[in-house]
């Protein structure tokens, strides 16, 4: 066994750091999901993955010919963390450009799809921004239910129907859309293909949909007769299902490195707070962060041990489900321990983040309000919590 | 023991309820949040003609002369259709205390006031620290001739942009503990040196920053007796949690009922989703806590009424709704999936108010703490007696 981090790895580490202090706003403090919300921030955020994109960090791990630099998981995993602590927006290219469609197409795609998207993905440019339209209205957890259509024509698809909860859909150019192309399938997991979608086309409509706490982060989309050409299928028509099942792994692995990383940040942020404010020689809040530090460091050993498994050559089954879920449920032990910390000033409104009565950027209450939105995206946790058991634990399914 | 509603409380609720719904139904919520006074003065007005602002008011100041109990009736209403009006810190935080404690004159003209509805008073409490503990109170007070002169500031006061007159706790004395040196003062709001600014929180229910410049108030309107303050507020704190106890297990009745239905109706896997054990388990466990929240409320709201002293009770009950509240909001989300994170839904108008419910009159910490306290003191049944 070695529990180290190697020298490559440390030394990336560094250059993160310096790069976060160079280019990031003195006393910067990112706060959950607000990158989407307004121009500014997207504005930021866009000039950031450009900026990341120059030092090839971006895509480090895809190879070189596609805009990546080969980098080691290990690498990967250590530039996700860094970068999630220090708060560096921009580097998803939207929902999904640099965690998945990109994998998926070096899996799935065609070389035209590949060469064409994978470097503008690379670039950090506003044209390799992407959303990801999965649900539907009656899709959600059980995603084979979609019934938004694509029907061949000629050299063409017509698609047509409804998208609901689509990310970034306001700010992507590009859609990765699931759709059902064969009507007739006996069973809903088959006739499933993904199609890309330029979000410029006719007949595409974006409709805000807006939170609780008045973040505008997922939209509805319409498909209202929008061709496309036949060539921006990815992979084999109506093998849909199985190349998703990878997408939505990958998916849900970016989330643990990326998720000790910004938790990390939140404790050390709710330690300095406890003791500037003579809080940390409190029994009962000195433990309290002494649990979730706990919590952390098992977060970040099991992210470690999911990509040792994917760096032996196998392929992880119920590890991103895992970690996903365990991330969820320390964003929430996080916020409700953080948010009783601040006690009254934690009532913020997150989007008056430079008001004077404003704590810690904050961060604290953007978590708080918005975590029950990451505990949902990306598949539920109970749903998290049924692939552990029928994959992880070999139970009979229980629906 | 009798668990039922007497028969003016069934009355109370039932007029509440339709009252409410009618007058005050979620869009109505929705619009007043984005408000400037945050409240529609003309609902007030109905509501004070319904005789609510008087309840438990003698009839001599205009009132109805119902029990606490009663009220803690129609504040569960109240919550559990989110009325958005400075009713809770008129009635429960000052209205209370000054009938307990207001002189004579005091109570003559400012009970009958508050019954017609004619003013909105608010508690200017906490400060900067944000704390419940009488340490906390700094805002200076001096005697100039026959008038007191009061500067400092005040945080979190609910809807002080919209009050007549504040009852604020101010320090008069450095000397002893901190609970004693405390004076509260009837002031009047649009008193000279006062500025008040609502502070932006989350749920948007006008809590504000109210500062004072060396504020004038003339001696006859301290509330009680001078460095004597900290006593009324204790009462406040007692009184007021308790009501505040029955808003939030309105609320969380209000969530635990959508829930449940929205479980019965959204199908995924061609099944309800409240057919899956995992949402029927947690639904069930918000049952348990919503019966245990409303039990215990119920039982401190009682002693309250019958005039037993219930510090613990009191305390126990804050304690749990604040975990009651926050945990079925949490979940209520959770089990709505998607939709549950929009504005769309009236749920989330609940979860919003989460955090301002549990840091009024105190959070859990502060309440655990007074339990401990009385559990220290408590001599343990079997002691003395023999086994
Ligand atoms: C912030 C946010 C961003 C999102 N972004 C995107 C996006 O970019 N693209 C996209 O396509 N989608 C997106 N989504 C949608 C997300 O994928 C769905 O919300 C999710 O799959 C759940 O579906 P649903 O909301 O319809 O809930 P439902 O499936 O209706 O679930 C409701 C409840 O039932 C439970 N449940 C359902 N099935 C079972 C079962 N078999 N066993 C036990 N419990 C079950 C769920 O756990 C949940 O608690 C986003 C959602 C959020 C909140």
């Amino acid at each position: 066994m070695d529990f180290k981090f190697g020298e490559k790895e440390e030394q990336l580490r560094r250059e993160i750091r310096e790069f976060a202090k160079e280019e990031l706003p003195p006393g910067w403090l990112a706060a959950m999901l607000e990158e989407e919300n307004s121009d500014e921030d997207w504005g930021f955020a866009m000039t950031m993955s450009g900026k990341l994109a120059e030092k090839g960090w971006l895509t480090m791990s895809w190879p070189v010919e596609y805009g990546g630099k080969g980098a080691s998981l290990w690498e990967q995993l250590a530039y996700s963390e860094e970068a999630a602590y220090w708060g560096i927006p921009g580097v998803g290219m939207g929902i999904g450009g640099v965690d998945w469609v990109g994998p998926s197409l070096m899996m799935f795609g065609s070389e035209e799809l590949k060469k064409k998207h994978l470097p503008l993905i690379a670039s950090g440019k506003p044209d390799g921004v992407w959303c990801t339209a999965y649900s539907e209205p009656n899709a959600g957890s059980d995603f084979a239910n979609i019934r938004t259509s694509a029907i061949r024509e000629k050299d063409e698809y017509i698609i047509n129907g409804q998208k609901i909860w689509t990310s970034a859909a306001h700010r992507a150019r590009w859609c990765w859309l699931a759709v059902r192309t064969d009507l007739n399938a006996p069973k809903k997991h088959q006739g499933i293909s993904v199609i890309i979608v330029d979000m410029k086309s006719k007949g595409v409509t974006v409709r805000p949909l807006i939170n609780y706490a008045g973040y505008h982060i997922f939209n509805e989309v319409f498909f209202d007769d929008v061709r496309v050409p036949s060539t921006n299928l990815v992979g084999k028509e109506n093998n849909g299902w199985y190349q998703l099942m990878h997408s939505l792994g990958f998916e849900r692995g970016s989330v643990a490195g990326r998720g000790c990383g910004y938790n990390r940040r939140i404790l050390d942020e709710l330690v300095q707070y406890a003791k500037e404010n003579h809080l940390f020689r409190e029994k009962e809040i000195r433990h309290k962060l002494a649990d979730m530090a706990v919590l952390i460091e098992t977060q970040r050993i099991l992210a470690c041990e999911t990509i040792w498994k994917m760096s032996k050559g196998s392929n992880p089954v119920y590890e991103p489900s895992r970690d996903k879920v365990f991330n969820d449920q320390i964003a929430e032990r996080l916020a409700i321990i953080g948010t009783g910390l601040l006690g009254m000033y934690s009532q913020m409104d997150p989007l008056q983040r430079k008001s004077k009565w404003t704590k810690l950027k904050g961060c604290v209450e953007a978590l708080y309000w918005l975590f029950p939105g990451i505990a949902i995206a990306a598949g539920t946790d109970e749903v998290e919590m049924n692939i552990i058991g029928q994959f992880g634990l070999k139970l009979p399914k229980s629906y | 023991m009798d668990f039922d509603f007497s028969e003016d409380q069934i009355m109370i609720k039932d007029a509440a309820r339709k009252f409410l719904e009618k007058e005050c139904p979620k869009d109505m919520v929705r619009k007043l949040k984005e408000d400037k006074l945050g409240y529609d003065p003309l609902m007030w007005q109905k509501m004070a003609d319904l005789g609510w602002m008087g309840l438990i008011l003698p009839e001599e100041y205009g009132g109805t002369g119902l029990a606490y109990m009663d009220l803690v009736v129609l504040m569960e209403e109240m919550g559990r259709n989110l009325l958005p009006a400075p009713f809770f810190p008129t009635v429960a935080l000052c209205a209370l205390p000054i009938l307990e404690y207001g002189s004579a004159e005091q109570k003559e003209k400012i009970l009958s006031e508050i019954a017609n509805g004619e003013k909105v008073y608010t508690l200017a409490l906490t400060e900067g620290s944000a704390t419940y503990e009488a340490s906390g109170i700094e805002l200076c007070v001096y005697l100039e001739g026959d008038d007191y002169l009061l500067s400092g500031t005040k945080l979190f006061v609910p809807y002080a942009h919209a009050a007549d007159y504040l009852l604020v706790v101010g320090r008069t004395s450095q000397k002893g503990n901190p609970e004693e040196g405390v004076t509260v003062f009837i002031v009047d709001a649009k008193s000279p040196g006062i500025d008040t600014e609502v502070i932006p929180t989350a749920a948007h229910d006008r809590q504000c920053e109210v500062r004072f410049d060396r504020v004038k108030v003339p001696r006859e309107n301290v509330l009680g007796e001078v460095n004597k303050g900290w006593d009324i507020v204790e009462f406040i704190l007692q009184r007021g949690a308790v009501l505040k106890c029955a808003e939030m297990l309105g609320g969380t009745e209000a969530v635990l009922e959508m829930t449940n239905n929205y479980a019965k109706e959204r199908i995924q896997f061609d099944k309800p989703i409240g057919s899956f054990q995992a949402i029927q388990h947690k639904l069930a466990q918000m049952l348990i806590e919503v019966e245990g929240l409303r039990y215990l409320t119920y039982e401190a709201a009682w002693h309250i009424n019958a005039g037993i002293p219930s510090k613990l009770l009191i305390s126990m009950a804050k304690t749990k709704a604040n975990e009651v509240y926050q945990r079925t909001c949490l979940d209520g989300v959770k089990i709505h999936g998607a939709v549950g994170f929009t504005e769309e839904l009236d749920l989330s108008l609940y979860f919003i108010r989460t955090k301002s419910s549990e840091f009024s009159l105190g959070d859990g910490g502060f309440h655990r703490e007074r339990i401990a306290c009385e559990l220290e003191q408590l001599q343990p049944l079997f002691i003395g007696n023999c086994l």
